[in-house]
């Protein structure tokens, strides 16, 4: 089914928010999201919210922080678990905004849980990441930076209604003037819950970002391809891997493994190499 | 404890649950009680916050395509406000999300919710394993509809 919908799909601009917890990205989402309804755009929201890998379960909190700014609004907003699947995307959230994008939703944004490999993993979904940072993060601000500022579009700092939150800024700020040549210039907003017109910025600044994408053509090509190397992945695993490991004997301590593996293999990569040869486009 | 995640319907997808107290009801600690209860019996939980109407539950219990919606009050309103919610989800044909009741509920009106279909029922005090137990199996009924 899936397969079908991504014919549809490649309009909406996905928008990664990421960011140590706590930082404010749900309020954030919330506001913005309710702005941009009122500026005519559908939006959709998923919320992904770490599985506790005891229990599998998980306290979903994220919408309780939204749920104020949406009520009323005609915005779909939706928590996941990240049920431990790979990093900190929730398995799902690739398939949801393939539908949400089918749907018509025209931006799409994806909260993930604030934390290393979780971080990394959002933009291989998203056509626009952006990283939101704070006041009073110190040390841990390094840690954070280091896999994700090379790959954020975007950078937030929120919390601006407090006095530390200048240095934060100006942090990032001398970071961005190191940049080299990007075909897109990176930038960065201050945002407060106290003056909502700071987030007038940031929607100006994710549209400028979703322009860049589009007039590249390269908007939902993360997500094409992700979605495809999950399909592939698939296919492999049950039309091809799990068959052949049925195949061999129950009782090969007459067979020497080490041929049975070496027959197996070869057959696997003659077949193999007819798909390889094969012309995509 | 019943372990929600163990019953292979709900192994790759946790029980999702709604917890609500609508209308005009202030007390929110036992739900956070709650909330923490069936999160470590594997459920992924769901808080609708303060006072939310009963259509603001049923869009949100909608949208986010939840297994359970436990609804809660302690000021006696549960047999307008319950009723409320029951009726929505009848008018909007869902059929798939189950509906638990809980607080101060006296015995004479527990038949009229559970005709609502609203079960459990149960008031303050009530063993934390029995209302899992109840929410699972309630839960159970659910995905296998969504499932049909
Ligand atoms: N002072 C101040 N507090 C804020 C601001 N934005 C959000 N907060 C507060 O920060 C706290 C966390 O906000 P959330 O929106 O839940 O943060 P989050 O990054 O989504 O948190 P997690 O999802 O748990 O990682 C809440 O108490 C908010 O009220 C702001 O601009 N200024
Ligand atoms: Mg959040």
């Amino acid at each position: 089914m899936l397969s079908k919908l991504y014919n549809h799909t490649g309009k909406a601009q996905v928008i990664g928010i990421t960011g140590p917890p706590g930082i404010g990205k749900s309020t954030l989402i919330g506001n913005v999201s309710s702005k941009m309804a009122d500026m005519g755009h559908r939006v959709a929201i998923l919320a992904i919210d770490a599985s506790s890998p005891f229990t599998g379960g998980s306290l979903l909190g994220n919408r309780i922080r939204m749920q104020e700014s949406l009520s009323g609004k005609n915005i779909y907003m939706r928590s996941l678990a990240n049920r431990g699947a790979r990093g900190g995307l929730s398995e799902s959230s690739i398939g949801s905004t393939a539908i949400l994008d089918a749907a018509g939703f025209d931006t799409i944004f994806v909260e993930t849980v604030g934390a290393g490999q979780a971080d990394l993993d959002v933009m291989d979904l998203a056509d626009t990441t952006v990283l939101v940072l704070g006041p009073g993060l110190g040390d841990q601000v390094q840690a954070i930076k280091a896999g994700i500022m090379e790959i954020a579009d975007l950078f937030v700092i929120n919390k601006m209604d407090r006095a530390d939150s200048y240095f934060a800024m100006k942090d990032i700020e001398d970071t961005l003037a190191m940049d080299d040549a990007r075909p897109f210039k990176r930038e960065v907003v201050g945002t407060t819950i106290k003056d909502p017109t700071t987030y007038q910025s940031l929607i100006a600044l994710m549209a400028k970002h979703g322009n860049f994408m589009r007039e590249s053509g390269r908007i939902g090509e993360k997500r094409f391809k992700m979605g495809l190397r999950w399909m592939l992945e698939d296919e492999l695993r049950a039309r091809v891997i799990d068959p052949l490991m049925k195949r061999i004997p129950p009782n090969s301590e007459k067979k020497n493994y080490y041929d049975l593996m070496a027959t197996v293999g070869q057959l696997f990569s003659e077949n193999l190499n007819k798909v390889l040869e094969k012309e995509i486009v | 404890m019943v372990d929600g995640k163990n019953r292979s319907l709900f192994k790759d997808k946790p029980i999702k649950i709604l917890l609500a107290k609508p209308g005009i009801d202030g007390h929110d600690r036992g739900v956070f009680v709650l909330a923490k209860a069936f999160r470590d019996a594997g459920m992924e939980v769901l808080y609708a916050g303060l006072l939310p109407t009963p259509e603001e539950v049923v869009d949100t219990a909608v949208n986010e395509d939840v297994d359970v919606v436990a609804l809660s009050l302690l000021n006696g309103a549960h047999m307008t406000v319950f009723k409320k919610v029951a009726d929505l989800m009848k008018q909007r044909g869902i059929d798939d999300i189950a509906l638990v009741g809980g607080g101060t509920i006296p015995d004479e009106d527990k038949p009229s919710l559970e005709a609502m279909g609203i079960s459990g029922n149960y008031g303050p005090g009530t063993p934390l394993s029995v209302i899992i137990e109840h929410v699972t199996r309630r839960a159970e009924e659910a995905r296998l509809k969504k499932l049909r």
